[in-house]
């Protein structure tokens, strides 16, 4: 399926929410790829808050493809509460704000992840860069 | 002096299992071929990658007061690249609150951060929790 390119989509846009299920395989496989052996060791059911937040990036991704050579520019996180292994989470993202300067479209993009109560897991801002055109750089 | 330094090797198998954790493929991160012919001259890590770092160091730093109402405000400066070795730096700024840092092999700041801690973990540890730092 086509999707659009993220640089194309209007300030404003919604992304669908999405939901996932913070299973053991995907857990254990974040945490093998982030070597983080700190979370687990705090609270052995502990899933990080920036796998969450990865998640939410990962429903934005799955709605809107990147412009080859886009850029990560800046990131904010708030860790409300600590979600755990099993849980069942909601990403939420929406693009805020969309600029242009120098060949580059400066978007930023308001992420959210809650449980399947609605209370707020993590939160956070994306600022990206995007060459202009949606070109390659 | 540093709270906690965190030290990671990259390298691009690492950074190719974060893009399957992740579902983020961009070409950048994971085509060798691709990258080469950007501005950065070969892949570069994700950002997101090294906020995981920056979040274990945060972690290690203050423990649940992190993980449960802590804050971040993080920019990428540089890239970093299959081969560096990193440090993760948390410069105290008083009880709540940090600077970070993401160092590679040459001392060049290839990520800054503020972070702060919740006064206090919004739950109790649950079985088998403690709480470092």
């Amino acid at each position: 399926m086509s999707v659009p390119r993220l640089d194309q989509l209007p300030k404003g846009h919604r992304f669908a929410p999405t939901t996932y299920t913070l299973d053991d395989a995907w857990v254990d496989a974040y945490l093998a790829a982030t070597e983080d052996v700190t979370t687990a060791a705090l609270e052995p059911q502990a899933v990080p808050p920036l796998a969450v937040l990865a998640l939410a990036v990962r429903a934005l991704l799955e709605q809107a493809r990147l412009p080859e050579g886009s850029l990560h520019l800046s990131q904010e996180m708030a860790c409300h509460r600590l979600p755990r292994r099993g849980e069942t989470v909601t990403a939420e993202a929406a693009i805020v704000s969309r600029s242009e300067r120098q060949g580059w479209a400066l978007l930023g993009v308001e992420l959210s992840v809650r449980d399947s109560e609605g209370e707020l897991l993590v939160s956070g801002r994306a600022t990206l860069g995007l060459p202009a055109g949606g070109g390659k750089p | 002096m540093a709270l906690v330094e965190l030290v990671r090797h990259l390298d691009q198998a690492k950074i190719d299992r974060y893009a399957q954790v992740s579902g983020d493929h961009n070409p950048l991160h994971v085509d060798p071929a691709f990258a080469a012919r950007t501005q950065f001259g070969g892949t570069v890590a994700h950002g997101m990658l090294l906020l995981a770092y920056v979040s274990e160091a945060l972690a290690r730093a203050w423990g649940r007061r992190w993980l449960e109402g802590g804050r971040l405000r993080a920019r990428f400066r540089l890239p970093a690249r299959p081969g560096d070795a990193l440090t993760v730096r948390v410069l105290p700024r008083g009880s709540a609150s940090c600077l970070v840092e993401v160092l590679d092999g040459k001392g060049q700041v290839l990520v800054s951060a503020e972070a702060e801690a919740a006064e206090t973990p919004a739950s109790p540890p649950r079985k088998g929790g403690d709480t470092p730092g």
